[in-house]
């Protein structure tokens, strides 16, 4: 019996196709033997799994993910239905959570982002340094910068509408934190060089002074 | 019938940017639609002349490679509604676009618009080659100086071999007291060495500098080279305009002269 087990990538993970036909018990030692294979592709990763192919009782379909799991080093991170309303919801959770990862880990860079260079982060970041204009800086999460940003800041690029941009000197030509854009007004103002924050409140992105008030807002 | 213009030089920093910008303009305020094109991809600055930068959200290689609609990507100017700007990329270079993908670009925006302005980067190499695919007429800028001169001359022979309809030159930066001293070459010298019709000439102007820096182009103002940017504006559309006296010396009798002429 050849491929009575198929692994196949989707968005989230992998998706593992089940032959309908051949008795359970040998499907699951085709399933741990396939794995056994895989288990140095995949390496030590987190995924999705969506089974597909075959009813399964809940009690088969544990099975089946644990053999999986002791056969990879491979973390499910949850169980997908191939159905559209969950995989929805599903997208919405994995985001959250992402999100979430990203906004809580940071990465730290240290020089000066000129023209034309682009900096983009998985995770938070701090940069200590200037951001020109003509730079950016995108990150799924936060961004806080140690100097300057006269250039372009992303943050919660992902779409993680509660992450913030800090700068020392906010000067920016635009900042966008999910998906709204603000951009500089076009009145030339003296920069007061204290250090700022942009967040998102109502759908609009505020800049305010980086007090004890702000940041109790900001969740 | 729309037009596609490119202005080049050859040379850098002789004010092709500035003039870019200024003749745009000035043919918007004339009330034609106009789409200023920088085609300097990696070394953008008309944005920043122009000051549209913080407006920039998709540009030239997005549309390019289909990541956005034209519309998405133009961005209109803050000034005159039918004028826009089509930005360059800051993150790529100049191989990220072909001749040919220019010349559908330029092809597509002359549906909805009488000028389409292209600013071309310095150099003859590939950014050159993109920015002349598709233009139909070349403006050449060059300044009095001998290698501002040579480099242009240079250009116009690679435009010829392009079969450009037309080429016209501006001659920039002129100061009319070192020309008066024989320090500088005349307006007439320039026009002699390269042969090709002028369709004007530029004062050195400090005015210019100002404009630049707070991204408001000047044509069309009081200042000299305001109004030799406004009567390029005039030529360019194919009228004739008197041409203006350079020297600056605007003496009180000539502003009353000037009044009166007006009226």
């Amino acid at each position: 019996m050849k491929n009575a087990v198929k692994i196949k990538s989707n968005k989230f993970g992998i998706t593992i196709v089940l032959d309908q036909e051949i008795p359970f018990e040998e499907l699951k030692e085709k399933v741990a033997e396939k794995f056994r294979e895989a288990a140095g592709f995949f390496g030590s990763v987190q995924m999705a799994v969506s089974l597909e192919g075959r009813t399964l009782s809940e009690e088969e379909q544990w099975e089946i993910l644990d053999s999986v799991t002791e056969n990879s080093q491979i973390q499910i991170v949850c169980i997908v239905d191939s159905d559209e309303e969950k995989a929805e919801s599903f997208r919405q959770s994995m985001n959250h959570k992402l999100n979430e990862l990203s906004a809580q880990n940071g990465q730290f860079y240290k020089g000066m982002l000129r023209s034309g260079q682009v900096l983009e982060t998985e995770t938070s970041i701090v940069i200590l340094g200037d951001v020109n204009p003509g730079a950016k800086i995108v990150s799924k999460g936060n961004i806080i910068i140690l100097g300057a940003l006269k250039g372009i800041a992303y943050a919660g690029a992902a779409g993680n509408g509660s992450a913030f941009v800090v700068a020392l000197e906010m000067n920016p030509c635009q900042i966008r934190i999910a998906d709204v854009i603000a951009r500089s007004s076009d009145e030339r103002k003296k920069i007061d060089k204290e250090p700022k924050i942009a967040f998102i409140e109502n759908g609009n992105i505020y800049i305010e002074p980086l007090s004890r008030d702000i940041l109790k807002i900001i969740h | 019938m729309s037009e596609v213009i490119v202005v080049t030089s050859g040379k850098g920093g002789v004010g092709k940017t500035t003039t870019s910008a200024n003749v745009g303009t000035g043919l918007a305020k004339l009330d034609k639609r106009v789409v200023l094109i920088d085609t300097d991809i990696g070394l953008r600055n008309l944005d920043v002349v122009m000051g549209l930068e913080n407006r920039i959200v998709y540009n030239l290689v997005d549309v390019i490679e289909g990541n956005c609609r034209m519309k998405q990507a133009l961005i209109k100017d803050k000034r005159y509604p039918n004028l826009c700007l089509l930005p360059s990329a800051q993150t790529r270079d100049k191989s990220s676009v072909t001749p040919e993908q220019m010349k559908k670009l330029t092809e597509e925006l002359r549906e909805e618009y009488d000028y389409i302005i292209l600013d071309c980067p310095a150099g003859i190499e590939q950014g050159f080659k993109n920015a002349i695919a598709g233009a139909d007429r070349a403006i050449i800028v060059t300044t009095p100086e001998v290698s501002a001169i040579r480099d242009a001359d240079r250009i116009i022979g690679l435009l010829e071999a392009n079969e450009l309809k037309r080429t016209d030159l501006i001659v920039n930066r002129i100061r009319m007291d070192m020309v008066k001293r024989g320090d500088m070459m005349s307006i007439a010298d320039v026009v002699d060495i390269l042969g090709i019709d002028l369709i004007g000439a530029v004062p050195d102007d400090e005015s210019i500098v100002i404009s630049t820096n707070q991204g408001e182009p000047l044509v069309g103002d009081d200042s000299l080279a305001g109004q030799a940017f406004m009567n390029i504006c005039y030529r360019v559309m194919g009228e004739e305009v008197p041409w203006l006296d350079l020297s600056g010396k605007s003496s009180l009798w000539s502003k009353i002269s000037d009044i009166f002429k007006k009226k």
